[in-house]
């Protein structure tokens, strides 16, 4: 499998502490990718360095095949959204498109047609030649990422791109980001937010204080993380459906719900069968798949993380 | 170099594009014709006077007053008078004429009495405005040169051959140039070395100061780090300061032409409004003079550019920036303050040293280039030293920003600023 980015071994320190520890990761081309971690995990310096903007200490990182730090030329065809968000404010609409295509190699003509379009895919065609500070925040945030995708990437790069969406827009985003990968892009995010990651992501890396903690495809990690939990539910708790589950070993009830671990197929016909003979009506009997964010909080912990240091030295 | 060149262009537009940039444009020549104009706009603007005269003088003074009064005046500024002689004595027509200038039929009437001969004689002056000194010294000028005529008429003497015999004389001043003679006198070269010493600082300012809003900017809203992912920061630096410097020179330029339309058309602005024809004559500069003061100018600006680069590169708001950019426009304050010293001794020691040093020349040179010829090697020795520096400062400048630009939180210690350039 060819990966669109490969980071292996990648040290990043500040004075005073560890940003990024490390840190490897390879990313297999035209999925999507997350990057999974609390706040102040290393998750923007890393996207940083992939980037280019700082220096890693040390370790490769390969972006489309080249490293960036030596071929600068390859990050022309990434698309780069930083966390925080920004434009040339006194700029019209396109005008800033055109700018942001041509910076990375696009004529200018090219890059206005394409502008358009993405425009008019976003609902913003009749904003062309407003000034961007004249538009709404939600506005400026489709701008700002149509600056990002408009000289069609092979590689697009969003730190935290769900930040300050509203659901709707949060909408957009995810089509977008599921449109990219069907025309082949690669597509890594950061986030800190599991339900969309879990919606999202093809494969993903959950890291914390700077380093790895788990990474793989959603499946696989799923897979691996799938307990034997069912969860058994009735239509009514009557004294006799508590005294069923109460010969079941290790069952424990919280409200109207039971949970047993199972950890075999055969435990699993004879749970079955044994409900199936009793004369409550069972509700609901279900393997209990574990969610990205029990997964995360299992390795992670409750974000007892240390807040992000604000970067004030960078030497 | 397309992608400085696309810098260039993004900021030269969006300088160009900005309400600022139009309004100094058109606002500054209006401007400074102004400062040149509206003294004599504003000095009371000639009108016509409609005055009575009653003459009781002996006979030539009244018609020697009347045509004094009656000539065309030499400028626009200056006064007409309309002079109606009323036959009689002020004791009979006191009270009608008093009459009349109350119904603004007249404005005023003036009294030539018999004794206005002897010494020390005085003619009456009655008028709603009586305050107006140019009337009073029109109608002093007029009486005296009256009564001298006819004074001198009695005593034998023919008043035009006086006037032959006691013509002042005027000072002719010019000033020596590589071109040799050249008109305009002190007053215009004072002129024309403050006028050149002040717009450099001016644009040098205004112009230094939009490099750093501008990186500034790209820091604040975090441009920065999608342009340093796809561009060198030197490359970065280069196109933002050529750009902002392009919209500067095409400002310049713009009143360049202005100037040389005022200029050509000086002697007709100097009827229209009077001017002595010397002073629109300070703004002229020959070729040679105006590409080397527009040459300082240039390097001035890129030098202070690569400054106020590096002061945006390192403070992270606009507040920290104000107090520092205040210490990096110390050295072009400097020469503004020896202003003096250096236009009275053009070739002296502080002049010399200040042309030389490349922070203060950029204005101490124009300064001297327009009040004096320069020795050219002087020119040379400057232009280099200035190249040297601004090679110098926008290394420095680059290596800060490459850092800089990246750093959020607070402003570097000098300590740190010196680290930056080390690691960078």
């Amino acid at each position: 499998m060819s990966h669109a980015l490969v980071i292996q071994e990648v040290t990043k320190r500040y004075v005073g502490h560890l940003a990024v520890d490390r840190l490897s990761l390879a990313v297999p081309t035209g999925s999507i990718y997350g990057i999974l971690g609390p706040n102040g995990a290393g998750k923007s310096t890393t996207l940083r360095m992939v980037m280019n903007i700082i220096a890693r200490d040390s370790g490769s990182i390969s972006v489309l095949g080249a490293d960036p730090a030596v071929d600068r030329a390859v990050l022309r065809r990434v698309g780069y959204l930083p966390e925080e968000r920004g434009l040339y404010k006194k700029m019209s609409v396109i005008d800033v498109i055109v700018f942001f295509g041509a910076l990375r190699g696009m004529a200018e003509g090219t890059a206005r047609e394409h502008g358009v379009r993405w425009l008019e895919k976003m609902g913003l065609a009749q904003w062309q030649r407003a000034r961007v500070d004249t538009l709404s925040k939600g506005m400026q945030q489709k701008v700002q990422f149509i600056t990002t995708v408009v000289h069609a990437p092979d590689l697009l790069i969003l730190d935290e791109p769900a930040s300050g969406l509203d659901p709707v827009n949060q909408e957009v985003l995810r089509e977008t980001i599921l449109g990219a990968r069907d025309e082949g892009r690669t597509v890594v995010f950061s986030t800190h937010n599991m339900d969309q990651a879990e919606q999202l992501c093809d494969s993903l890396c959950i890291i914390a204080q700077g380093r790895k903690v788990l990474d793989g495809s959603l499946r696989e990690i799923r897979r691996g993380h799938a307990a034997h939990k069912y969860r058994v539910e009735f239509e009514s708790v009557t004294p006799d459906a508590v005294a069923l589950m109460s010969r079941v070993d290790g069952a424990t009830r919280s409200g109207d719900t039971w949970e047993v671990d199972l950890p075999t197929a055969d435990d699993v016909r004879r749970a079955l069968t044994q409900l199936a003979s009793t004369s409550v009506p069972v509700a609901r009997f279900e393997h209990v798949r574990p969610s990205l964010h029990q997964i995360f909080v299992e390795h992670v912990g409750h974000a007892e993380v240390a807040a992000r240091r604000p970067e004030t030295t960078h030497a | 170099m397309r992608d400085i060149l696309l810098i260039i262009k993004r900021e030269f537009q969006e300088r160009v594009a900005s309400r600022s940039f139009v309004i100094g444009t058109l606002l500054f020549p209006l401007l400074l014709i102004g400062i040149f104009l509206l003294p004599r706009l504003v000095g009371s603007g000639g009108t016509v006077w409609k005055l009575a005269l009653i003459n009781e003088a002996p006979a030539g003074v009244g018609a020697g007053f009347i045509a004094a009064l009656s000539r065309t005046p030499e400028s626009r500024d200056d006064n007409r008078y309309r002079i109606e002689p009323i036959e009689g004595t002020l004791a009979q027509h006191r009270d009608a004429l008093a009459a009349r200038v109350q119904g603004k039929d007249l404005d005023g009437y003036v009294v030539l009495p018999a004794d206005v001969m002897a010494r020390g004689g005085m003619i009456q002056f009655r008028a709603r405005k009586a305050g107006s000194f140019a009337v009073i010294r029109d109608l002093r000028t007029a009486a005296t040169r009256a009564v001298q005529s006819e004074r001198l008429r009695t005593a034998g003497i023919e008043p035009a051959a006086v006037a032959a015999l006691v013509a002042p004389v005027q000072v002719d001043e010019a000033r020596i140039t590589v071109r040799g003679e050249e008109r305009g006198g002190a007053l215009s070269t004072f002129l024309a070395a403050y006028v050149v010493a002040f717009l450099i600082y001016l644009m040098t300012t205004i112009y230094g100061v939009t490099v750093m809003r501008s990186v500034l900017e790209e820091k604040t809203n975090r441009i920065a780090e999608v342009l340093m992912s796809t561009i060198r920061a030197s490359h970065l630096m280069a196109g933002k300061i050529i750009g902002v410097g392009s919209a500067a020179v095409a400002q310049v330029l713009i009143w360049a032409v202005i100037m040389a339309v005022v200029v050509t058309q000086s002697h007709r602005l100097g009827e229209r409004f009077s001017l002595p024809p010397t002073v629109l004559q300070a703004l002229r500069v020959d070729a040679s003079t105006g590409v080397l003061l527009f040459l300082f100018f240039l390097l001035g600006f890129l030098l202070y550019a690569s400054v106020f680069a590096t002061v945006g590169a390192s403070v992270t708001s606009e507040q920290e920036a104000q107090s520092v950019q205040f210490m990096a426009l110390i050295p072009l304050i400097v020469p503004l303050m020896f202003l003096q010293s250096i236009l009275n001794a053009p070739l002296g020691p502080t002049a010399t040293t200040l042309g030389i040093i490349p922070f203060t020349a950029p204005i101490a040179m124009p300064m001297r280039l327009a009040s004096t010829p320069v020795p050219g090697i002087e020119i040379a020795i400057s232009l280099v030293l200035m190249v040297v520096a601004i090679a110098a400062v926008s290394w420095i400048a680059g290596k800060v920003y490459r850092i800089g630009i990246l750093s959020t939180g607070k402003r570097p210690t000098l300590g740190e600023l010196v680290r930056w350039v080390r690691t960078a």
